[in-house]
């Protein structure tokens, strides 16, 4: 863990952007079943400069997609590998591939999250941390949000995406920061589930 | 069966003893000698939710100094009641809506001018106009109702309720030899009903048969062709909590003597009440549902003052969806609260 600290100390949130060349290929599920799809979680300027000040960098390892947008910000592509949902009804779950590792570049803590997934039920995006086997409330939709239904392609939109306050309880005592605060603004977010 | 039958009695019978402890004050309409303001959000629709978002109102309302005129508030017009109705100034006089299909054209048929959001019990419709969104508020469910003490039995399976309303049965030892020969006498609320739609769609009734009565207003057991013992009757289970647990009722605006019954889907029985709450496997069954307030798309993503007010009442951020007050009169009401709440649907 501290030599992974130390290139983000280094690198800082250009580590961010060099990890997408690390990004494969989302993981090939051949069943003629399965759904697909990916959630989008946007991450704005606004945010990362937040973040940045304070040491704080969020970096999406594979099989997540990274690209940026000096308008938008860093958008965060993570594959649908499973689940079943119904966005219109508010319940269900979406499994995503990739995972979200959080850095404290000032104290070299961190907390990676695995086995991410959108739990319709709870309205949140979810990671299991490292050593847990209990998913956490990171993220939730906020701002206007959309669900909406075409054949078997449902899609969410939201204008808002808010830190979950059970999630940045969780991460500021993870990484000994003070950053996180329920309710802080994050970006966007959108969801594409086809099955 | 006569078991389950006296503890469903002996619910009722608690449920009515607390009632009467926590009588809570009926608010309907807006108050008499208050016209909303033309910058109010103004809403028509659901008989289901219309008490809920009245105490909405008398609570939002209060969050607001007297003081200040400008800022929207809110305000709801039941289901039933005199008519035509005029909802605020300056408005165009219409038709009292009853029910979420009511509600719905309304909003469609009129302006910001005259109605602003329509209440609704059930889910968007392939016939429903372009361009609304269905705004989740909470989770409610149906079940079905009968006399206490009357001909039906406990439980009803999905089919078997099918089949009452398909009529292609009509008696109760048609069900079980056990019960008695009397014909069962199913009813629907009025025709915009939103819990009739829902209920009918869950049970897989496209188009009910010839021996079901319409008419009843939705969660009013109080009406007089209810009062038989081979009646079977859809009804809220948040509304019946908000009569029976809640103390919200009114002379009309009450069960009665209808008890809420047990429904059997994948061969489990499912309760629809459990502690004085919505039972969440009921909630979860095809016996579920999520109500709504409609509004309209193009006001609801405004950026001017208007779509700020509906952000700001309906909106996942606004004070619906995040405050004490909305919460605990969800709860009082009998209906469960949504993670979702705010979220729209996009007709």
């Amino acid at each position: 863990m501290s030599r992974t600290t130390a290139r983000f100390l280094a690198g800082g949130v250009a580590v961010v952007l060099a990890v997408t060349g690390l990004s494969g290929a989302a993981a090939a599920d051949t069943t003629a079943t399965a759904p697909t799809g990916s959630a989008v979680v946007v991450e704005s300027n606004a945010f990362l400069q937040s973040a940045a000040t304070n040491g704080v960098v969020i970096v999406p390892l594979p099989n997540a997609g990274v690209s940026y947008d000096t308008t938008t910000g860093l958008s965060t592509t993570l594959p649908v590998t499973g689940g079943s949902v119904n966005l219109r009804g508010y319940y269900g779950n979406v499994t995503l591939d990739g995972s979200l590792l959080f850095v404290d570049v000032l104290t070299g803590r961190s907390v990676c999250f695995k086995q991410l997934a959108f739990s319709a039920d709870k309205w949140r995006l979810t990671g299991v941390p490292d050593g847990s086997t209990t998913p956490v409330s990171l993220l939730k939709p906020a701002g206007i949000e959309r669900s909406a239904q075409s054949g078997t392609t449902q899609t969410l939109t939201a204008t808002g995406f808010t830190v979950d306050p059970t999630g940045a309880q969780f991460l500021d005592t993870q990484l000994s920061t003070t950053f996180f605060t329920g309710g802080q603004s994050v970006g966007s977010f959108s969801l594409t589930f086809n099955g | 069966m006569r078991k389950t039958a006296a503890k469903l009695l002996t619910v009722a019978a608690l449920a009515t003893s607390v009632a009467t402890v926590f009588s809570g004050t009926a608010v309907a309409d807006p108050a008499a000698g208050v016209t909303p303001a033309a910058q109010d959000i103004v809403g028509v629709g659901s008989d289901t939710t219309q008490v809920l978002l009245n105490q909405f109102s008398a609570d939002y309302n209060a969050t607001l100094p007297g003081t200040d005129t400008t800022t929207p508030r809110l305000y709801s017009w039941d289901a039933t009641g005199s008519s035509p109705i005029t909802t605020k100034t300056g408005a165009t006089p219409i038709a009292r809506p009853n029910g979420s299909g009511a509600g719905i054209k309304a909003l469609v048929a009129n302006t910001s001018a005259t109605v602003d959001f329509a209440r609704s019990s059930r889910a968007p419709q392939p016939t429903d106009a372009h361009g609304l969104d269905f705004v989740a508020l909470a989770k409610d469910a149906v079940t079905w109702s009968a006399k206490s003490g009357g001909d039906a039995p406990a439980q009803l399976t999905a089919d078997q309720l099918a089949a009452i309303y398909n009529c292609t049965t009509t008696t109760w030892n048609q069900i079980d030899p056990s019960l008695p020969a009397n014909t069962i006498k199913p009813f629907l609320p009025q025709a915009d009903s939103g819990t009739r739609a829902f209920f009918l769609g869950a049970i897989g009734v496209a188009t009910p048969g010839s021996c079901v009565a319409s008419g009843p207003e939705e969660n009013e057991g109080t009406d007089s062709r209810l009062n038989d013992p081979d009646v079977v009757f859809p009804y809220s289970v948040a509304h019946f909590l908000g009569q029976t647990v809640g103390g919200h009722t009114t002379t009309t605006d009450a069960p009665g003597n209808l008890t809420l019954r047990n429904i059997v889907v994948n061969g489990t029985v499912l309760t629809p009440v459990t502690n004085n709450v919505i039972d969440t496997n009921f909630a979860n069954s095809q016996f579920g549902r999520v109500v709504y307030n409609v509004v309209r798309d193009a006001e609801w993503t405004a950026t001017d003052p208007h779509g700020q007010a509906l952000q700001a009442i309906f909106g996942s951020s606004g004070w619906i969806c995040t405050s004490t007050a909305a919460a605990n009169d969800l709860a009082s009401y009998g209906f469960l609260a949504t993670p979702a709440c705010g979220v729209a649907t996009l007709t």
